[in-house]
């Protein structure tokens, strides 16, 4: 069906390709149909938000992505390569980050232990350390146990350990739900910044509409269980973005209605 | 708390919990006393009785030939049941097919009671010390291997996921991520194992035995040498003490992780 919802103008390659992926997951007899029909495509360096009612498929789909869950149907391909399993150059932040974080090591022990698998040479991977921990604001509590920081503070040493991997390809699922007002805005902010500096592909998943069009390039919204893309919105804000003069612009509002109005579309189609 | 702890000075603290921890022992004492003291009590020496004999009897040679033996099969029995219940829990619980393989076998072997091993196993290995070793290994490998199985099956599935994202595969896995999540569990099944072998280490030497710890009371008790029976008693229950209490040092260190982690899961 839509293969193309909108294309955008600049070029390079597709990076990530999702070609009429469907879930179905069958539990006990059940089967509940999670994903059913996405297409979209993300460019090298692009960074897309996704936005959807809770419950409509925006982890599965990541999951998906991430090689860690078999779709029913349809295709990911990243990089022009089919994914069958966790594509090299690909960090995610879980949406349970608590969860993922290592609890018999240190925080830093869990970044460092990414950069180990990869082999990098001692010296290397302290500076990838440092700097990821510096950058979430989290220097000081290096040594610590997860178990024994806030919610907040484990959900930034998950964005840690993602950036210190220096990956290609970024997934985060709503890795900002647990900080703080002023902490998101840096959080964000930061995640700009670094993907500005890096030459990333991010795919950010996102409750909070406001976000979703400071962040994006794209935003993404999702439609209620059976999920498809419902709209494919270019967030043609000014690169150069901060948090004061981003965010009052006029067409910052715009944009903002736009995809409030697709989502309410989204929760009235299902209903 | 509801007291304040600096209205109590330190050294009154501390001879309050050491009254409180050796209140009972002295009271079991006194009650065992006054009861040897009565007539009719050769089976019961008194405690006076049993700790000079205790020392005639194991502070001589008799510790090096009938004791320090016993301990170093425990603890060879001990290990080796460690180390196979570990490996083979790890490879069960990684593979259904595996289980589901060997399920029926283990169900069975795990349901015949250790002692009764100890007559197959003299015939099919003889009198030695092997023999020992072998029933203790047959018989406390099987807490180990069916609490690591649980604990390897009980993995978060985001830190599997996490563990996949990052490609950490292989040995890397199998210590920071398998080993460490089953460490709880693992280390329930040690403890159980610990105290069925010091069990089983006294049965396989009273049965089939010419030295060690539960040789000695068997031949005590047949001498009725029965104050020096009850030393050997005695010394056991101080051998598993010690075993437990090093034990749980390890267990400490090993665990400290999980002990924080229950603890904020409690607080907050
Ligand atoms: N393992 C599973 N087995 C069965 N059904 C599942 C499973 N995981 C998710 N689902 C179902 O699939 C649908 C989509 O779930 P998913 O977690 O992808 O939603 P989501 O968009 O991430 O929601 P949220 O915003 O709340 O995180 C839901 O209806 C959920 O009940
Ligand atoms: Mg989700």
């Amino acid at each position: 069906m839509n293969r193309d919802i909108r294309t955008h103008s600049q070029e390079g390659p597709d990076v990530l390709d999702v070609n009429g992926l469907r879930k179905t997951y069958a539990s006990a007899g059940r089967a509940v149909e999670a994903v059913h029909d996405l297409t979209f495509r993300l460019r090298a360096g692009e960074l897309a938000c996704l936005v959807g009612p809770s419950g409509c498929g925006k982890t599965t789909l990541l999951k998906c992505v991430a090689g860690l869950l078999a779709p029913t149907g349809g295709t990911v391909a990243v990089a022009g390569h089919p994914v069958h399993s966790p594509p090299p150059d690909m960090a995610v932040v879980f949406q349970e980050y608590g969860r993922s974080l290592f609890p018999w090591l240190t925080v830093r022990g869990n970044v460092e232990l990414p950069l180990k698998e990869k082999r990098l040479p001692r010296a290397r991977r302290n500076a990838l350390v440092e700097e990821a921990l510096e950058a979430v604001g989290l220097a000081a509590s290096a040594s610590s146990h997860p178990w024994e920081l806030s919610g907040g503070m484990q959900q930034r040493v998950a964005i840690a350990r993602a950036i210190a991997y220096e990956p290609r390809v970024l997934l985060m699922d709503e890795p900002f739900a647990a900080v703080d007002a002023q902490t998101r805005a840096d959080l964000e902010d930061l995640v700009r910044g670094l993907w500005q500096r890096f030459d990333m592909t991010v795919l950010f998943v996102t409750h909070d509409i406001d976000e979703a069009v400071y962040l994006g390039q794209r935003v993404l919204v999702l439609s209620s269980a059976p999920t498809v893309v419902q709209d494919d919105i270019e967030i043609d804000l000014p690169e150069q973005r901060d948090q004061l003069t981003t965010r009052s612009a006029q067409r910052f509002t715009e944009l903002r209605a736009r995809v409030h109005g697709q989502i309410q579309q989204a929760k009235r189609a299902s209903t | 708390m509801s007291t304040n702890p600096r209205s109590v000075s330190a050294p009154a603290r501390a001879l309050s919990f050491l009254a409180r921890l050796l209140l009972l022992p002295a009271l079991l004492v006194g009650v065992w006393w006054w009861a040897a003291s009565g007539e009719g009590s050769f089976y019961l020496p008194t405690p006076g009785t049993v700790a000079t004999t205790f020392g005639e009897v194991w502070l001589s040679e008799r510790f090096l030939t009938d004791a320090l033996p016993s301990i170093g099969l425990l603890l060879t029995g001990f290990a080796l049941a460690a180390v196979l219940g570990v490996g083979a829990g790890v490879a069960l619980g990684l593979s259904r097919t595996l289980r589901d393989l060997t399920e029926p076998v283990l169900e069975f072997l795990r349901a015949v009671p250790p002692p009764v091993l100890v007559p197959l196993l003299m015939l099919l290995v003889g009198l030695d010390s092997t023999m020992r070793v072998a029933v203790i290994a047959s018989g406390c490998v099987w807490p180990v291997l069916l609490n690591t199985i649980e604990g390897v099956r009980s993995v978060d599935p985001v830190l599997s996921d996490t563990c996949r994202v990052y490609r950490i595969r292989g040995r890397r896995r199998l210590t920071t991520l398998v080993l460490r999540s089953a460490s709880p569990q693992i280390m329930t099944g040690l403890r159980q194992a610990l105290s069925i072998a010091v069990i089983l280490m006294v049965i396989s030497e009273m049965f089939a035995s010419s030295s060690g710890l539960g040789f000695a009371v068997v031949q005590f008790q047949r001498g009725f040498a029965i104050p020096e029976m009850w030393t050997g008693i005695v010394l056991l229950g101080l051998l598993g003490v010690a075993l437990s209490l090093l034990f749980g040092q390890v267990e400490k260190r090993v665990l400290s992780w999980h002990r924080g982690l229950r603890a904020t899961a409690r607080g907050g």
